[in-house]
């Protein structure tokens, strides 16, 4: 029966080739929400590797120097390297070190650290190393000593940077168990000084001291549970006379509890230190509402647009198929002639709707398994791109099916002798 | 030789009798159809009586309208009767569910039309297999063979792959006997089969019919227009308005 109703199928290819193309963009449309979806989740349920609660941000802007801080907040593909005055830099090394004095007398705060960028901020800073030849993209921070601590990371293997590091004849970097797997596989990263690309915004310069793995840290997500991992590696803040600029971000630790009244406290307490420099303080907590839902808006918009069309291509369909059932009366009541029983009709229907949508289905899946072949959406994993697949297809199957019961249920009501009585 | 009227009156007696005789393949007893559509009411049967013997060939005769098809689809159990009752090989069939109406349909007759009703998206041979689709257990290379000798049985062996719409009307007509007659019924049912044909093509169906009739005993009962072909039947029912006339 089932190669009866393919040979029906593949002999009807002019009619039937409307519902596989509908089928087809139907796929790809799901997967498309789909795949989103799944990725969001996916990346929902693994750890982000740092701690946001209890976390605050101090922002921290040089009044003199606004626009160059305004610049930075913003780069892309682009660590600071302009190197101001001596003279300046000295001073404000000097301020950094007394705000975070200043901080730290406050019994409620337990960490102080400094970093360029902040979790869940919407600067990103990136960069690119020399991974056998293939440039290995990855994510920067630049952080202090304290930054560990405060933002509670886990250092998986060696150690995190501290005052061993200062004066060193290299600088010390921490990376992610991701990156150290995508540079050294399975050998140990520890000690290993991988170049940087001699071409690119972050080339190597051959007065720069070379950069140290120092250790490797389960993970940073600095963009929150649904982006996904990424290499990323931390470089080392001193502040010393070396310092090339004042970091943008101080992120402080403080006791559960902690409230607006501690916030007033703080930036008085700061303002007072440096009269030139303005603060604002926002927990992390509420930066990664405000990020999160940047980030879900899309999926969610994405979602409902595809439940929109699969609901226009659930009704466009069930018509259709009712209207393929209405010109096959005559070959329906011949059928029940033959000895068709109802139920017959009904699996036939409903089977070479399925076989049709399988046509479509297997056209889909080739073409959408191309994007993840050529690697055009690397930062989706496979497991993710074929739970996504998986997910997709079963939906569609369950649609169709949807579709062709009414028209399935109207092709058994069709009457053997009224459809066989001719004109 | 047993003339028509002869049997058209044992046939009347037997009922009459009230005592069935083994060898009916079919028997109507007081069998009524009404059409009912909105207020109108039309009644396409009314009081039929008769039995068709095992291997009989028959004709059913009358005006356009006068319930011929009604007829034969009640027999054929494409429609159900709104009184009487109908035995098809000693069984009562009013009872039957869906399922079991199917199986007398599969395995007991076989249904020729006017019009051919071939699939014309289907083969010859494809379309000669229908009704193996719907029995349990046979095989693709069986049904291919039982089709195949369907074919050879109605001299279409050389046509077996091509479309519907690539032969003559008597051809599509051969087809429709071969379908017919796949599934080896003992019952053979043609409404107008020759209606479509000029009466060359006509004669030929006329005469593969008759060689089943003789060569498989399959009982046939045929619904004509045509008196010339009616004439080559063993006994003609003849009605009007519904009503059997003698
Ligand atoms: N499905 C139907 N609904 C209503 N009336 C019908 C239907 N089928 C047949 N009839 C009526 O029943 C009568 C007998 O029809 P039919 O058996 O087709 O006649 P014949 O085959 O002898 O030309 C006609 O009056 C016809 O209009
Ligand atoms: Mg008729």
């Amino acid at each position: 029966m089932i190669k009866h109703m393919i040979k029906l199928v593949w002999n009807r290819k002019r009619v039937n080739i409307l519902i596989m193309i509908e089928i087809f963009f139907s796929f790809i449309v799901l997967f498309a929400a789909i795949l989103g979806g799944v990725f969001y989740i996916d990346n929902y349920l693994k750890p982000i590797g740092f701690e946001y609660q209890n976390v605050w941000r101090i922002g921290i802007s040089d009044n003199q120097n606004r626009e160059e801080s305004v610049a930075s907040e913003t780069s892309r593909n682009n660590e600071p390297a302009q190197p101001g005055s001596p003279q300046a830099v000295n001073s404000k090394a000097e301020t950094v070190r007394q705000l975070a004095i200043a901080v730290r007398e406050f019994p409620e705060v337990e960490e102080v650290s400094f970093a360029t960028i902040a979790p869940y901020s919407n600067s990103t800073m990136e960069s690119a190393m020399d991974g056998d030849g293939v440039p290995i993209r990855f994510g920067v921070d630049i952080v202090s000593d304290d930054f560990q601590k405060a933002l509670g990371l886990q250092v998986v293997l060696g150690r995190w940077f501290s005052r061993e590091d200062d004066g060193q004849q290299y600088q010390p970097v921490v990376i992610n168990q991701l990156m150290a797997r995508e540079l050294f596989g399975d050998s140990d990263p520890i000690g290993k000084e991988p170049r940087r690309p001699k071409k690119g915004p972050d080339k190597e310069q051959s007065n720069e001291p070379p950069r140290r793995i120092v250790g490797v840290i389960s993970d940073f997500r600095k963009d929150g549970e649904y982006a996904a991992s990424e290499n990323f590696m931390f470089r080392r803040i001193t502040i010393d006379d070396k310092m090339e600029k004042t970091p943008n971000n101080m992120l402080i630790k403080v006791r559960p509890g902690a409230t607006a009244a501690l916030e007033e406290r703080l930036i008085k307490r700061l303002q007072n230190s440096a009269r030139n420099f303005s603060f604002e303080i926002e927990p992390l907590s509420k930066m990664r509402e405000e990020m999160n839902l940047i980030r879900l808006a899309p999926v969610i918009a994405g979602g409902l647009i595809a439940a929109f069309l699969m609901i226009m291509v659930a009704m466009g369909l069930t018509g259709v198929l009712w209207q393929n059932v209405t010109q096959r009366t005559r070959e329906i009541g011949l059928r029940r002639a033959k000895g068709a029983t109802k139920n017959k009709i009904y699996q036939q229907i409903l089977g070479e709707l399925v076989i049709i949508s399988t046509f479509g289905l297997a056209i889909g899946i080739i073409i959408v398994s191309q994007f993840q072949i050529l690697k055009v959406i690397d930062f989706i994993s496979l497991r993710v791109y074929v739970m996504s697949m998986i997910i997709s297809v079963i939906l569609i199957y369950a649609l169709t099916v949807l579709c062709g019961l009414y028209p399935s249920r109207m092709a058994t009501k069709i009457h053997p002798a009224e459809a066989l009585h001719y004109e | 030789m047993v003339t028509s009227e002869e049997i058209s009156r044992t046939a009347k007696q037997s009922i009459a009798h009230g005592s069935p005789d083994a060898s009916d393949m079919i028997r109507m007893e007081g069998v009524e159809k009404v059409y009912r559509t909105d207020r109108i009411e039309t009644v396409a049967l009314s009081n039929i009586n008769l039995a068709i013997r095992k291997g009989e060939f028959i004709s059913i005769m009358g005006p356009s309208g006068s319930g011929k098809s009604t007829l034969l689809n009640i027999i054929g159990l494409l429609d159900a009767p709104s009184g009487g009752k109908v035995t098809i090989n000693g069984k009562h069939i009013s009872s039957y569910s869906d399922r079991n109406l199917a199986r007398v349909r599969n395995e007991e007759l076989g249904f020729i039309f006017q019009t051919f009703h071939l699939i014309n998206d289907l083969s010859v041979i494809d379309n000669v297999e229908i009704p193996l689709l719907y029995r349990k257990g046979s095989s693709g290379s069986e049904r291919r063979s039982l089709a195949l000798q369907a074919l050879e049985r109605v001299g279409l062996s050389a046509r077996v792959h091509h479309f519907p719409s690539q032969l003559s009307g008597g051809q599509q007509q051969r087809v429709a006997i071969a379908r017919a007659i796949v599934g080896n019924p003992k019952i053979l049912l043609a409404d107008e089969p020759t209606g479509n044909l000029d009466s060359q093509m006509g004669d030929e169906i006329m005469d593969v019919l008759k060689s089943l009739n003789q060569t498989e005993g399959t009982t046939i009962v045929m619904v004509t227009h045509d008196p010339r072909q009616a004439d080559k039947t063993e006994r003609i029912i003849r009605l009007f308005d519904g009503r059997q006339v003698d």
